[in-house]
């Protein structure tokens, strides 16, 4: 693998390749070190305020004009911790369920063997198009989704569900046909010498293998939709997004920096939990697998 | 027959925080699902199906909907490529591509410092001389400050870091290069740093006992060796930058994402037709990581 003298050749192309095309979209885009400094000085003065409201985050509103029966802020962003969490787990259990029926058609190792032309033919086509439409779902962007959703069926919870939903089975459902395909196939093969039926083979000898990948896997993406619900607030879903925005919009920025950290206790807290639930399930963290 | 069985059920394997685990996240799920109301909005059935008609019944490409020939389709989808579609593609490609390079370029150096077995008094457990109280303390607490410190930079949505940004920068591409460059910096820092720590340990182990220094051990022993898991990675994020880079120009630049947020209500077909281009690009995108991933494995 290593160690042969046209393999660190290649390496170093690699890694100039690299350099260069950075240089290249640079000069596109026109990045220049320059672009990095707040263009003016109320933008200056912007920029200190934010980065200085960081340090003092709101434990009262801002706002004068907030009726005095509202809830304390952090009640209010607690509550937007909680309506993110709510969604979050939501979109998964609605993507969860898709993923794993998308994967079971979208993986090959279950195909009963011998198989006749017919049977091959059929299984192949589902295959297919299984793996097709999860890349479909895949190739739009959530909030996309979310726009094209909500413009059709107007704004509610179960359609912001359904729009982070859609492309999370997507991206779920092929990692799930990756991890069954790859799971080994020693058990299986056993299984099906002493005269169990492909769907029993795949449901004994295949699937409990991968089942710690899984959950790992989808454990993962609930981290990713935590992120994502937070981010819908921005196209008018109630979770702690809309909050940030709504108060960055009036520079409330002390309010922003508290919700802000609110959001991040979450996405901390519920990442060191995916970190704990890996190591005792004793599987990779999936996080290269799209 | 069954007493075996059912002594190997006793003696499975338990863990509680699993258990609580499960418990907590399907209990969280029944509560989503019975607080969430309304959960179909304040619409009624009626009003949301009209809604999807005219919804739908506008999709379509406006001179076929007028004149019903297809063959029009063709030069108006030109012109939406040759008026802003191809621009606003290789600005997007161009934003994915030096955020992810911006973003390895920072994580690399960073590695020595997060790897849990390099970054600490004893390197891979091998005594690395006296050391003072304070180079100790260093080396007992930048491992574990470095590694947070890539949590915190991947737990912020990118999409929310662009919109800050942007605030403060002004309506440039700078703003939206770093927000998928932070963000990723905490991903690349995460895979990259798995990579280290599953890396076959021996030939680092042996130059670090023959003297060499953590970052000589990483630059001569880890990196090289696990060059192609680092690519594959790099790759993969790369994908995924693309499909953020569409839509975070959502927030006013030219990428898709401000076409697609542009023709919203107005033009449904032109907006149809710029996510349909979006979503060949990821797809295309897709493809192309898929395809280097596989010859690098």
């Amino acid at each position: 693998m290593m160690g042969t003298p046209g393999k660190y050749g290649r390496r170093r192309w690699v890694v100039l390749g690299i350099g260069i095309l950075f240089l290249l979209c640079a000069k596109d885009l026109g990045l220049t070190p320059s672009g990095l400094i707040p263009p003016d000085a109320t933008r200056w003065d912007r920029a200190g305020s934010f980065f200085s409201a960081a340090f003092n985050p709101a434990f009262d509103y801002e706002d004068p004009n907030v009726p005095d029966d509202a809830d304390p802020i952090w009640i209010k962003g607690i509550k937007g911790v909680f309506l993110t969490l709510k969604f979050a787990l939501g979109a998964m259990s609605l993507a969860v369920p898709a993923a794993l029926v998308m994967g079971f058609f979208g993986s090959s190792s279950w195909w009963p063997e011998p198989r006749g032309r017919l049977l091959n033919g059929v299984l192949r086509t589902i295959y297919v198009s299984c793996r097709f439409l999860m890349s479909l779902l895949r190739s739009i962007h959530e909030l996309i989704w979310a726009l094209l959703i909500l413009s059709a069926f107007g704004v509610s919870p179960l359609a912001g569900m359904v729009a982070l939903a859609l492309p999370f089975s997507g991206t779920l459902g092929k990692v799930f046909s990756e991890l069954i395909d790859e799971e080994t196939r020693e058990a299986a093969t056993a299984l099906k010498a002493i005269g169990h039926r492909p769907v029993q083979t795949f449901l004994v000898g295949t699937l409990p293998g991968a089942l710690p990948n899984l959950i790992t896997y989808s454990f993962y993406r609930f981290e990713c939709a935590l992120r994502s619900s937070a981010v819908l607030g921005f196209v008018g879903i109630e979770t702690i997004g809309l909050y940030i925005e709504l108060s960055h919009e009036e520079f409330y920025y002390r309010e922003v920096w508290t919700y802000f950290y609110l959001l991040l206790a979450l996405i901390v807290v519920v990442d060191l939990w995916g970190a704990g639930i890996r190591k005792r399930l004793n599987a990779d963290s999936g996080g290269c697998r799209v | 027959m069954s007493e075996r069985v059912r002594q190997l059920r006793r003696n499975r394997e338990k863990s509680v925080f699993l258990r609580i685990s499960a418990v907590l996240l399907l209990s969280g799920i029944a509560w989503a699902w019975l607080t969430s109301r309304p959960l179909l909005g304040r619409l009624s059935a009626e009003r949301r199906w009209e809604n999807f008609q005219s919804f739908v019944s506008e999709l379509g490409p406006s001179p076929v909907r007028k004149s019903g020939d297809w063959s029009e389709a063709a030069p108006w989808a030109w012109d939406l490529l040759t008026d802003e579609g191809f621009v606003a593609l290789v600005t997007t490609l161009g934003i994915a591509t030096s955020a992810i390079i911006l973003s390895a370029t920072f994580v690399l150096p960073l590695l020595p410092l997060a790897s849990r077995q390099l970054s600490r008094p004893s390197p891979f457990g091998l005594w690395a001389g006296k050391m003072g109280f304070v180079a100790e303390g260093f080396r007992k607490t930048v491992g574990p400050v470095v590694r947070f410190g890539f949590v915190l930079a991947r737990a912020v949505p990118e999409y929310i870091l662009a919109f800050l940004l942007i605030s403060l920068l002004g309506l440039q591409v700078w703003p939206l290069v770093l927000a998928l460059a932070i963000h990723n910096l905490g991903i690349l820092g995460r895979l990259w740093g798995e990579v280290v720590e599953n890396a076959e340990a021996a030939p680092a182990v042996q130059a670090l006992a023959s003297g060499q220094s953590r970052y000589g051990v990483f630059l001569s022993r880890l990196l090289p060796a696990n060059f192609n898991r680092f690519l594959i990675y790099f790759f993969y994020r790369w994908e995924t930058c693309v499909k953020d880079a569409t839509v975070l120009g959502m927030l006013g630049l030219l990428t898709l994402g401000k076409l697609i947020a542009l023709s919203k209500g107005f033009f449904w077909d032109q907006m149809f037709f710029y996510i349909l281009l979006g979503a060949s690009v990821i797809l295309l995108g897709d493809l192309f990581s898929t395809f280097l991933r596989r010859r690098l494995r």
